[in-house]
């Protein structure tokens, strides 16, 4: 049904010894929200700067819109948004003048820009600081203009290269609010993150990456069915011997027990019952416990899954 | 698009602090600086010391003791006299073996003199006596018109003697080049320091140099449309600030630049476009951060102007007599040469030569620049 708007196919891109991206496909369909998740340095950025036809890379072909992108490609270029990784404005130009410029670039007619430009301005909620210099702007203020300055001109193609990091939760419920907006508006977006709450709750489907590959590919609820863990039973425990958590790990459906001596952590497959099952085993050898607490899956545990270790370190 | 681009441009280039401290702010003091160091140096140097003299009176002459008081009296005196009777002239002959006066006059039916040796100091004594001798009939007529009017000859006189014996006395409105050569220097270098507005531009559309490089690469605007349009604006904002230079330094700090004004003019905003395009060359070469290349551009530019004696005025004609080349080719001895040939000769052969160098050496730092600035896909970014 939908048209494919990006179509990557075997992109490999070195920076000398460093195999940034190793063989990457990616196909986005017309009307997505597609999440490009990976920790830092799995070459969601160079991923991005290659389709932009900004960085050259070894091998592949990018096509976007079915022609084959380049930098000279104007007619593409002219349909896409780019909101960079790094905020991209002018100190020197106050925040509307921001925004006009950019918006200029794509949009010739003047009465047309002047409407985009408000429209801009009002889907960033920045109405109160036309006349401010970026520089005077809070950090989540600061990005809000770097994303009207990149959907200004009403692109068909919305890309966003982690536009929420170091931002109040505000504003960034604001910005993925408007992401979704604009989806709805009949944008197709890309967007990356290394914060998977942020892909999983506006994300229609969603590549996860690292060291440069694609390990899974699917919407959330696919990528949580194809991991064995259903349910992750955390347990606040003052001590635990050694050879309960081993009764604990030989539990039907348990696949893993972990004691850190403060929490003991479950991570059981299938079945019902699984909790009602361990509390026997704590209650069998009159252990006390504290709060206990059940998580579905998050897209952290497919990626702790698939290769081993956390989307990232703990909180950050 | 190219006046979308240059319309912002401009107005970046115009809200950019560095722009008016560093083109504007700095060189106007430096302007200020030279203008009361050289004024001061320049008085010490020319103008000379008041001349003292022992006047002994053999007889009395009423109308040469008025005159001589009177030009004891005027401000800044060119002679002070002493006066000694007849009888004291071993007491004024003393005087002048140590050397407190430079002559001693001798009253008589005529005006004689001794000096101990031949010097500036005598011979602005016998111009004196001279000139005195020579007018002595209208002088007396114009005393006694006119009682007090000893003053106005004692002024008179001086006037004149300082125009035989060439001392001038007013250095304003003299067409002195030994001063006005710093401000052709400071010219040069608010040209070159427009190399740094320039880079900033260059840097600003570069997507391996910049963050906005890269975003506006992204944008359906020609590469070569972006370049042109901010080096042009760049030019614009140059060619003010050289305006602004050239009229600061004549009508403000009122410094003879000599009468082709609108040459001088014309020459600032040329030397502005070399500045341009050093920039853009300083920009376009190499990968490394903007503010080193801020640094570059600055020390580049200063040495430049050291080269060409902004800081030591002869240190362009040392360089004449050892490295001449270095003239031929430094940018700012280039530019302030041109000023100073304009000023200086009615022919334009050497102004020409200057100016077409500036030119050549302009338009290969931008094709260098066009050269570097080519790439449109980056290996790294
Ligand atoms: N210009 C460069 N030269 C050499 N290596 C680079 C360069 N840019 C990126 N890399 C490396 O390429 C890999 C991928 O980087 P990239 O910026 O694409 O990661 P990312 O997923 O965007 O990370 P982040 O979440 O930190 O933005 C990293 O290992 C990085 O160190
Ligand atoms: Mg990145």
């Amino acid at each position: 049904m939908e048209n494919t708007i990006v179509k990557i196919e075997g992109l490999v891109k070195r920076y000398s010894e460093l195999i940034a991206l190793d063989h990457l496909d990616l196909e986005i369909k017309e009307g997505e929200v597609f999440g490009l998740l990976g920790p830092n340095g799995s070459g969601k950025t160079t991923t991005i700067n290659c389709l932009l036809s900004l960085l050259s890379f070894d091998k592949g072909s990018i096509e976007i819109f079915g022609r084959k992108m380049s930098p000279t490609a104007y007619d593409i270029k002219r349909d896409i948004g780019v909101i960079m990784q790094n905020v991209a404005v002018y100190e020197e130009l106050s925040v509307y003048d921001n925004i006009d410029y950019f918006c200029g670039l794509y949009v010739k007619d003047k009465a047309v820009r002047k409407q985009y430009v408000e429209d801009a301005v009002k889907f960033v909620g920045l109405e109160e600081f036309l006349k401010f210099k970026p520089k005077k702007l809070s950090g989540g203020l600061f990005r809000r203009l770097n994303i009207a300055c990149g959907i200004a001109h009403k692109p068909r193609l919305i890309i966003l290269d982690e536009p929420t990091v170091a931002v109040d939760p505000q504003s960034r419920n604001k910005i993925l609010e408007g992401i979704e907006e604009l989806n709805r508006n009949g944008a197709t977006i890309i967007y990356t993150s290394h914060y998977m709450e942020e892909v999983e709750q506006i994300c229609t489907r969603i590549a996860i990456m690292d060291k440069g590959k694609k390990i899974a590919e699917g919407t959330k609820d696919e990528l949580k069915r194809t991991i064995k863990n259903t349910e992750t039973v955390t347990i606040e425990i003052l001590s635990l011997p050694e050879k309960v958590r081993e009764e604990t790990g030989s539990l039907p459906h348990v696949y893993s027990a972990e004691y850190d001596g403060a929490r003991l952590t479950v991570r059981c497959s299938g079945g019902k019952h699984n909790l009602i099952r361990i509390l026997e085993v704590l209650q069998k050898n009159e252990l006390s416990f504290g709060r206990v607490y059940t998580e579905l899956p998050t897209l952290n545990d497919v990626f702790l899954e698939i290769t081993g270790k956390a989307l990232r370190d703990k909180e950050d | 698009m190219f006046l979308h681009e240059l319309f912002y441009q401009i107005k970046c280039s115009l809200k950019t602090k560095e722009l008016y401290i560093w083109i504007i702010l700095f060189p106007a003091f430096l302007g200020i600086v030279f203008k009361a160091a050289l004024y001061d140096i320049y008085n010490r140097q020319t103008k000379f010391e008041t001349v003292p003299a022992a006047v002994v009176t053999v007889r009395d002459d009423p109308i040469f003791s008025q005159v001589t008081k009177g030009i004891n009296e005027s401000e800044d005196p060119m002679f002070s006299f002493t006066f000694f009777s007849a009888d004291e002239e071993q007491k004024a002959l003393e005087l002048l073996d140590s050397e407190e006066v430079g002559g001693v006059i001798y009253l008589e039916d005529e005006l004689s003199m001794k000096v101990k040796y031949d010097g500036m100091k005598a011979t602005m004594l016998k111009t004196f006596i001279e000139t005195y001798t020579f007018q002595e009939t209208i002088i007396k007529d114009a005393v006694m018109k006119d009682p007090l009017g000893y003053q106005k000859v004692a002024d008179a006189l001086t006037e004149d003697i300082s125009t035989v014996t060439e001392v001038p006395l007013i250095p304003e409105g003299t067409n002195t080049n030994y001063m006005t050569q710093y401000f052709y220097n400071l010219l040069a270098m608010v040209a070159l320091f427009g190399s740094m507005t320039g880079l900033r531009k260059t840097v600003e559309s570069q997507a391996n140099l910049s963050a906005l490089g890269a975003r506006r690469s992204c944008s359906p605007v020609k590469k070569s449309v972006t370049t042109v349009a901010g080096l042009t604006a760049n030019f614009i904002v140059q060619s003010l600030c050289m305006v602004f230079s050239v009229t600061f330094i004549r009508f403000v700090l009122k410094v003879d630049l000599g009468d082709k004004l609108p040459m001088i003019y014309l020459t600032a905003v040329i030397s502005g476009l070399l500045g341009v395009c050093l920039g853009f060359l300083i920009g376009s070469a190499g990968t490394f951060s903007e503010d080193s290349k801020e640094g570059i551009s600055t020390v580049v530019s200063l040495l430049m102007c050291f080269l060409s004696g902004l800081m030591a005025g002869d240190m362009r004609i040392k360089i004449e007599d050892r490295i001449p080349i270095i003239n031929r080719i430094n940018p700012s001895a280039l530019i302030s040469d041109c000023f100073f040939s304009l000023n200086m000769f009615s022919d334009y052969s050497r102004y020409i030569t200057d100016i077409v160098s500036i030119l050549i050496i302009s338009f290969i730092f931008a094709l260098i620049g066009f050269v570097l600035t080519r790439r449109r896909k980056y290996a790294s970014l």
